[in-house]
């Protein structure tokens, strides 16, 4: 269940106020109307918001900043003072109106960027699992153009079927083919690219560490098969996740809007939103989750590194070490049962029955913890460990670069989505 | 001048949280002027006397209970349709725990809803309007018995959401029933559980926006869908107009149209709709439609796959002309096509 949707707690300090820039003048007018009609006597509150919203340009577009907070911190030291000032229910009302206004003047503020993308063909749907869920449905899917010049940032669970051909509705209605670059399996984000065009409208990102748990975010998506996006609405419950690479947020994240952006209350990209599920790097994983009120988005506001490696078409794997393993009932570390053949573990000589007890100082106590390590890497990075070895019973330091896991016999790997012609 | 502005909003937002949470333990805290825009809390103590409690007969694991709303003041009372509809008898339970036999007036297969009939006074009641309720980022509340948490006088589960979209779209029903493919009012907050079905949904000003659907998948994204039937769907069914959705759909069977494409077919997967070979003197050898061109849309429907050309193939008529959009290459090219009928 999507259970805290108490919004308009006092965590949420970006309820912003560069919306009231054009609410303003009406709401004035509103609130004064609604408190003839309704009230009688004006609060003297009321008036001080009616001067404040009126006469003072300074508010309009400020940023986010301490201020904010100490007035939060103002209002948490005077409880008393706001039961002098309790608002009446229609004034409550209109309060909780302007946070929907500001709700939809965000998402109208990242529509612009936002692509319908479409696929055509791909490995069947009828066997109703693809990758370990329920079969992708027919639908559309979206996407982030991320650059004037037609780089579009979407999930990989998009294209989940595979699909040959890819075409994408760009904002101002029209429909152009996409080439699928590379893509980052840690993250299940990929690139698109769209070829001759040059003035895209890309949204403004805002960076993770600006982000606060407890702040609104909006998840908005082109999925439901409408030509207008569908929004919902949480908070960011959580930062650095699935090894530094997400954010956690309670919006409904769904196939609905996979690719889509997770934004803020000024319409800023906080991420693309993903199915993850820390306990599995399938690419499906983390769908079962859908609407759930647990869902995760990628930062990509200072990736460039990552976007140019995602341009030059590579993919990034997730990191293998291939070792079975339990929890040491002698003492601390893994006790590796089985070393895969033919993977990281196996080329950097560790063998069954040696002792798991570091990954880059870091001591490993169970399964759990080992992911979530080399959560934090991926295929190609190299990490140390430290071995108890079961033959000499030496500790050792054994660098290991971490790898894929081995294809099953007689399959070759498919990269690239297949190409019927 | 900037900080005092900024603590006097916080102020309003602390304010808020305040008048919340006082509320929610002491239902009647704020009872002295509920007034027409009464807040979040009012809205639920004013609705729960119109929410009543449906039960019938469950099938397998097909749940036997719903929620309801009661919408005139002699004990008409609208839900979801379902199999609890379909036993010997349907029992509500109204909000004081009272409970009544009810019976069943009509039911409409496409919107979903039914309305039952039960004979008692109900001064409480939803009236219904006639113009759309509530637009996107409006914050909404469902009211609905949920996995049947409520018991007897118990009142239903409040849940918290905006509105997601208005749209209509294509949804699937799970097996065994009928597509709805009316208006559908989609919100954030979870109703697509056993029993919410026919729950109330609000905005926050308490106007009613629709009642819970029931459940059904969405074709689009393959996922379960949390929605509202609108309030002008249910003033129509409730005053007997049928739905203009539904009347306007033709039902005269016509004959079929042809294209004369041949499209190219490639076992165990599902292909885009390439042409393989264009019938000759066909409207698509008229169109000038090449082998290896890959059919995008036909008359603004995508065609996803071979499957989907089938589809809207047989939605065409003959002698009317429709646009086609294909690639050829990485051209994208527009093309008007006049099918005929299949001989």
């Amino acid at each position: 269940m999507t259970g805290a949707k108490r919004r308009l707690a006092a965590g949420n300090r970006d309820i912003d106020i560069c919306f009231w820039n054009d609410a303003k003048i009406e709401m004035t007018q509103r609130l004064c109307d609604s408190l003839d009609s309704r009230r009688g006597p004006r609060t003297p509150w009321m008036f001080a918001l009616v001067f404040v919203i009126v006469l003072s340009p300074s508010l309009v577009g400020s940023q986010e900043e301490p201020a904010s907070n100490r007035g939060d911190a103002e209002a948490r030291r005077n409880p008393g003072e706001e039961k002098n000032e309790t608002l009446s229910q229609a004034e409550l009302f209109r309060a909780m109106s302007l946070t929907s206004r500001a709700f939809r003047e965000a998402a109208k503020r990242i529509e612009p960027s936002l692509v319908t993308i479409e696929s055509y063909g791909g490995v069947s749907a009828v066997q109703g699992r693809i990758g370990g869920i329920r079969s992708q449905g027919e639908g559309n899917t979206t996407g982030v153009m991320i650059s004037p010049d037609g780089f579009i940032m979407t999930s990989t669970f998009n294209f989940i079927q595979q699909p040959p051909v890819i075409s994408v509705i760009t904002s101002d209605g029209r429909r152009r083919f996409a080439k699928l670059l590379g893509r980052d399996d840690t993250r299940k984000i990929c690139l698109l690219k769209i070829d001759n065009v040059s003035d895209m409208p890309v949204p403004e990102m805002v960076d993770e560490s600006e982000a606060e748990v407890g702040q609104w975010a909006m998840s908005i998506g082109v999925g439901y098969g409408d030509t207008s996006p569908a929004l919902s609405i949480g908070i960011i419950s959580a930062k650095n996740r699935i090894g530094g690479r997400a954010i956690q947020t309670d919006a409904n994240l769904s196939p609905a809007n996979y690719g889509g952006p997770l934004i803020d209350s000024q319409g800023r990209m906080l991420g693309i939103c993903v199915p993850m599920n820390p306990q599995s790097q399938a690419i499906g994983a983390g769908v079962e989750w859908y609407d759930s009120g647990i869902g995760f988005a990628i930062p990509v506001a200072n990736a460039d590194r990552l976007i140019e490696r995602l341009k030059s078409g590579e993919r990034i794997l997730p990191a293998f070490l291939g070792i079975q393993s339990a929890a040491n009932p002698a003492g601390d570390g893994l006790l590796i049962n089985r070393v895969v053949p033919k993977t990281a573990a196996s080329d950097a000589g560790l063998k069954d029955k040696d002792i798991l007890l570091e990954v880059n100082g870091e001591a490993v106590n169970d399964m759990l913890r080992l992911r979530q390590i080399l959560n934090k890497f991926e295929s190609g990075d190299s990490v140390e460990l430290t071995v108890l070895r079961s033959e000499s019973g030496k500790q050792d330091a054994v660098q290991v670069k971490l790898g894929v896991p081995p294809l099953p016999e007689g399959e070759e790997e498919q990269l690239e989505p297949p190409k019927i012609r | 001048m900037k900080q005092p502005e900024l603590s006097l909003i916080y102020r309003t937002l602390w304010v808020i949280v305040f008048a919340w949470s006082s509320t929610a333990c002491t239902s009647n805290a704020h009872s002295q002027d509920p007034g027409p825009n009464s807040f979040i809390q009012d809205v639920i103590d004013a609705a729960q006397p119109k929410m009543v409690k449906v039960y019938g007969a469950g099938a397998g694991r097909v749940e036997g209970f719903a929620t309801g709303i009661l919408v005139s003041d002699d004990g008409k009372i609208l839900t979801s349709q379902g199999v609890f509809l379909d036993g010997r008898q349907v029992k509500v339970v109204l909000a004081d725990g009272t409970q009544y036999q009810a019976t069943i007036l009509k039911r409409d297969r496409v919107s979903q809803v039914s309305l039952l009939k039960i004979q008692a006074e109900t001064p409480d009641y939803f009236e219904l309007l006639s113009e759309p309720v509530g637009e996107k980022g409006d914050w909404v509340v469902a009211l609905c018995n949920s996995f049947k948490v409520a018991d007897k006088d118990e009142p239903v589960s409040a849940t918290l959401g905006i509105i997601s979209l208005r749209t209509t779209m294509e949804a699937r029903l799970t097996k065994r029933d009928v597509a709805y493919q009316g208006e559908l009012v989609l919100i954030d907050a979870i109703t697509s559980n056993p029993g919410a079905a026919g729950g109330a949904v609000l905005t926050a000003d308490g106007q009613l926006v629709g009642i819970v659907g029931k459940i059904i998948n969405s074709s689009e994204t393959n996922t379960r869908l949390n929605y509202a039937v609108p309030n002008s769907v249910l003033a129509r069914f409730l005053q007997g107009k049928p739905d203009p959705i539904v009347a306007s759909q033709p039902v005269e069977v016509v004959q079929q149209a042809d294209l004369g494409v041949v499209l190219f077919q490639f076992g165990g997967r599902s292909n885009p709709a390439y042409v393989d070979r264009v019938v000759r003197g066909s409207p698509a050898a008229e169109a000038k439609l090449k082998t290896d061109d890959m059919i995008v849309s036909i008359d603004g429907n995508k065609i996803g796959s071979v499957r989907d050309y089938a589809r809207v193939l047989e939605t065409l008529r003959p002698d009317e002309e429709v646009l086609m959009i294909v690639k050829r290459g990485v051209e994208m090219v527009r093309i008007r096509i006049t099918p005929r009928a299949k001989k």
